[in-house]
């Protein structure tokens, strides 16, 4: 083998190695693609948080443009982000809550209803009540049908009941401009537009 | 004299006692089976499906919520009658491909199993094609008759 191949294989190798292991440096593992997105809201039936008697399905998210922010009072980012959601609320976006408790196990569950609403209260009392109305997914099946890893996720819902954007963390200002403003303002429009038609 | 006496009986009952806590805490989880089968199926999914919110924890191992509720699904699953592979699927259009141990095989993911194959052959190319180490010039091989000489000569 000549000299040159045998300086430069392996310094190729080497570079090529060092880009691959490099580029691990500042990539996110918990970073993956949602399955839901371009997908329709899995089919559900669950009571309303505060007016159990209530049950919401899968159609209250027709003919409007949502967002649905998974939420619960013990996730401490979800209090972060609800004076930001709630202002967005005052600019006329609607925003339903799929509340689900940590503390309510189904196998082993100890916390009744009250003790829930009463939480809940407390927390959007002081920082801001960002929703329409809240879903409570009690056995938490429809956040897993959601692919939900954890709290807050906020997902935007076409017109359609079609899931346009999964995002997973809080949502705050840059968030908002970055992955929501341009898709939630294309879809309002085009759902205003649909009406006049 | 006394306390080592106590020592003799308190050491045996403390190993006895670890033996019932690991007891108590594998069936901390206990679900309920009809057939052996099903119970052979929850184990076996339960050790190869990942928990999306840990790093590479199964969800057997881990005690995330997350966790938690996905052993619960498959137990429902199962319980039902869904073969592993439905219920494999049933996470894999929720959380993905991410979510098994098992890769599928795509354009991407395919490297896995020939990059090990390339790497073999390239190795073996450059072992059979290595030319026999350049031939000693002559004065070398002076010099070396006469190191040779020299060592007979120390002996």
């Amino acid at each position: 083998m000549s000299k040159p191949i045998r300086f430069v294989l392996p310094l190729v190798f080497f570079l090529g190695l060092t880009f691959f292991l490099f580029q691990g440096l500042f990539s996110d593992p918990r970073e993956r693609d949602a399955q839901t997105l371009e997908k329709p809201m899995p089919a559900f039936s669950l009571p309303d948080l505060m007016d159990p008697t209530t049950l919401h399905t899968e159609s209250v998210f027709l003919g409007e443009v949502t967002l649905l922010n998974v939420w619960g009072v013990w996730c401490v980012t979800c209090k972060v982000e609800l004076p930001y959601l709630t202002s967005l609320r005052k600019e006329g976006k609607r925003i339903v809550g799929l509340y689900y408790d940590q503390d309510l196990d189904p196998d082993f569950g100890t916390k009744t209803l009250q003790r829930v609403q009463q939480e809940v209260l407390s927390t959007t009392d002081s920082l801001g009540d960002p929703f329409v109305f809240n879903i409570f997914d009690v056995y938490r099946d429809t956040s897993l049908d959601l692919g939900v890893t954890g709290a807050p996720e906020t997902l935007l819902i076409d017109q359609n009941g079609i899931i346009r954007v999964h995002h997973i963390g809080d949502v705050n200002p840059r968030v908002w401009e970055q992955k929501f403003a341009k898709l939630y303002n294309e879809l309002v429009t085009n759902t205003q537009n649909g009406v006049k038609d | 004299m006394a306390s080592r006496n106590v020592l003799l009986i308190i050491l045996p009952l403390c190993l006895l006692g670890m033996l019932f806590t690991s007891a108590v805490h594998a069936s901390r989880d206990e679900y309920k089976f009809a057939t052996e089968q099903q119970r052979q199926d929850f184990k076996k999914l339960t050790a190869t499906l990942r928990c999306p919110m840990c790093q590479n924890q199964n969800i057997a191992d881990s005690d995330a919520m997350i966790a938690h509720d996905m052993r619960r699904k498959v137990y429902q699953l199962i319980t039902e009658g869904q073969t592993s592979d439905q219920v494999i699927d049933f996470m894999k259009t929720r959380y993905g491909d991410f979510v098994y141990y098992q890769p599928p095989v795509t354009k991407t993911t395919i490297w896995l199993w020939l990059l090990p194959i390339v790497v073999l052959f390239v190795g073996a190319y450059l072992v059979f094609t290595r030319k026999p180490s350049t031939p000693v010039t002559q004065d070398e091989s002076a010099a070396l008759a006469k190191a040779e000489a020299l060592l007979e000569e120390d002996k």
